[in-house]
């Protein structure tokens, strides 16, 4: 008897429990899933006469180009701009951009103003829907409700792409979307508008940090909740098979870049520190090389916060070199690098001031080498004619050994990558496809 | 940097070397200026346009094509190579006789100032070996050819007739393609 009655005391205790955990998680599912009270839209849209809408319409286009929209939301198969479907690979799955052209089928065709700015501020969508952080509102938070309702009313006015959206692919849990609002909880800061008015670097702070959303690829993540680690704000990250190199003003002269150099990059996606690979390659098509040269110069500023940069110093060459990547660097790549890596002008860049060589890992370098790079326009007259794959060439320890020649040459780094360091890297590479 | 290196090679089934040549020496240039071949041509200089395609001969790989331009002579030291002089037969009475690539372009016109002719001729030898080993539905011909000759540039955009002579010898030579054809092309050159 005595026993019975334990045993239903500890059944009532599970349950009391039990009835505990599913309150606290439906409260955090409500906190997570609520966007709080947002701030009032910064116009009348019903009175808006045509001139004041030409001048909204246009500022909506650069913040649609600022916040680097495109690079997500346009159709790898058709290059049409709203139309979603770009993948985007984690660690837990993939996810696709979804349409965000006006169609009221597929896309956004039925939100207000109010519900684009809640989606963009807070991940909050029409109907609760708690959006993926991939879509980075952890760091368009801080949008003005002006430049929120700026972007509304030039994507309101762009054609309709009737294509539907592509279902993410996540692993289980992660493909519980409710879940999402848990994240939140912990992960996602209040939307608070940013006044960047106040001086050039506020500007530039502001399309770094909430439109270009830099820091985050450029910003490690953290182990439990996959967040931006805020505590390493710009200090480097490996993401989607390829480094994303720090920022901060420190490394960036390390590096040496300078501010002009940077604008010059983002202008064109070239500079003597090298050109826009991977990701960055679509930063420049749909973001960068549309923005005004004076944004570019704010957020040069904010990166370097106005420091004086020491410029372009080449790292001192390694004593002892190695010799087999030597012959294989001689053979396969000074064709068109040069054999001290000086280049070509506007078809092949140089190693000698390239920053590729100085990041803490090899992967780019790998990655690079093994893939090659597609012959390219890039901006404003630039362009990179085709760097051939090497991956038929090279094997693991060739390949480390040509890394090593190149980083103990003009990267300032000791040649102790491995074969199997190779391999490795190779297995994140794929992985990310 | 050491300077200099000796350099052999075993191109076009001879032996060659060692030759003192300098260290950082593009493959094209050690042809012409030291081997006293100069069927292989230099175009763009910068690995694009292929006129200098070589080939390469891997034991175990099998062939590769490489621009010579811009391949230095460190990477292909040891290794065996051909080039276009080494692509026709010669008989024992020392009559030429064009490989099936080179009459193929021939019979078809398939080029007109001939600078990338060399090119050409070595990236389809490769493409007929590849399918020796491993043929292709004869339909995906095309796909194929495609896929070998994209890099190359003819100035004279002599494409459609190098391409026809290139499908032409493939579907003729037993061995390279399976299946039946029943793709009807026009009849282009
Ligand atoms: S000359 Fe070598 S590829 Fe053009
Ligand atoms: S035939 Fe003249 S370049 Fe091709």
């Amino acid at each position: 008897m005595a026993k019975a009655n334990g045993k239903s005391k500890w059944i009532k205790g599970l349950g009391a429990v039990a009835v505990v955990g599913v309150a606290v998680a439906a409260g955090l599912y409500l906190a997570g899933s609520s966007s709080g009270d947002i701030p009032p839209a910064s116009v009348d849209f019903a009175k808006l006469g045509p001139q004041e809408y030409d001048v909204l319409y246009k500022r909506g286009e650069q913040v649609f180009r600022a916040g680097d929209c495109a690079a997500c939301h346009s159709s790898p198969q058709t290059g049409a701009e709203l139309a979603g479907g770009v993948p985007m690979v984690t660690p837990m799955g993939t996810l696709y951009g979804t349409n965000i052209s006006p169609s009221k089928e597929h896309g956004i065709g039925n939100w207000s103003a109010d519900d684009l700015y809640r989606a963009v501020a807070t991940g909050i969508a029409p109907g609760r829907k708690v959006l993926y952080p991939a879509m980075p509102y952890a760091s368009y938070h801080q949008i003005t409700r002006g430049d929120s309702d700026a972007l509304w009313a030039w994507l309101m006015k762009q054609r309709p792409v009737e294509v539907a959206n592509k279902p993410g692919e996540m692993q289980f849990p992660f493909n519980i979307r409710p879940a999402v609002a848990l994240w939140n909880v912990v992960n996602r800061p209040a939307a608070k508008e940013f006044d960047y008015t106040v001086n050039e670097l506020a500007r530039g702070r502001y399309l770094v940090d909430t439109l270009g959303h830099c820091a985050e690829c450029h910003s490690p993540r953290t182990k439990v909740t996959f967040a931006m680690d805020t505590s390493r704000y710009l200090e480097g990250n490996t993401i989607e098979g390829s480094y994303a190199p720090a920022l901060t003003p420190g490394a960036l002269g390390e590096r040496g870049w300078t501010r002009d150099d940077l604008v010059k990059f983002f202008r064109t996606g070239l500079s003597p520190q090298g050109v826009m690979t991977f990701r960055m390659a679509s930063v420049l098509d749909h973001s960068t090389s549309h923005m005004p040269e004076a944004d570019l110069r704010a957020m040069a500023a904010y990166l370097t916060q106005n420091q004086d940069m020491p410029g372009l110093q080449p790292k001192a060459p390694q004593t002892q070199v190695n010799v087999k990547g030597e012959n294989l660097y001689v053979g396969l790549c000074a064709g068109c690098h040069g054999v001290q890596g000086e280049g070509q002008p506007h078809s092949s860049v140089p190693m000698s001031t390239n920053t590729t060589a100085m990041f803490p890992t090899p992967i780019n370098l790998i990655r690079v080498i093994r893939e090659g790079v597609e012959e390219r326009d890039l901006a404003h007259g630039e362009r990179m004619q085709t760097m051939p794959g090497f991956a038929d060439k090279l094997g693991d320890e060739e390949m480390a050994d040509l890394v090593n020649y190149m980083r103990q040459t003009w990267g300032g780094q000791p040649g102790n990558v491995t074969a199997s360091d190779v391999a490795g890297h190779v297995r994140t590479i794929e992985h990310s496809k | 940097m050491q300077d200099r290196i000796q350099f052999s090679a075993t191109i076009n089934r001879k032996k060659i070397g060692p030759v003192d040549v300098p260290k950082d020496l593009m493959m094209i240039e050690f042809l012409q200026e030291y081997a006293g071949m100069n069927g292989t041509r230099l175009g763009c200089g910068q690995g694009v346009c292929r006129a200098c395609t070589i080939i390469v001969d891997e034991p175990g790989k099998g062939s590769i094509t490489v621009p010579a331009c811009v391949t230095g002579v460190t990477w292909l030291n040891g290794k065996t190579i051909r080039t276009v002089e080494g692509i026709a037969s010669v008989d024992d009475k020392g009559v030429v006789h064009p490989s099936p690539v080179q009459k193929a372009f021939l019979e078809h016109y398939s080029f007109q100032c001939g600078y990338c002719t060399p090119g050409f001729v070595n990236s389809a030898t490769v493409l007929m070996e590849k399918l020796e080993k491993n043929p292709v539905p004869a339909d995906d011909v095309e796909k194929a050819i495609e896929q070998q000759l994209e890099p190359h540039v003819c100035r004279c955009t002599g494409y459609v007739r190098y391409y026809s002579a290139v499908r032409d010898v493939i579907l003729k030579t037993p061995g390279l393609t399976t299946g039946k054809r029943t793709k009807e092309v026009a009849n282009n050159g």
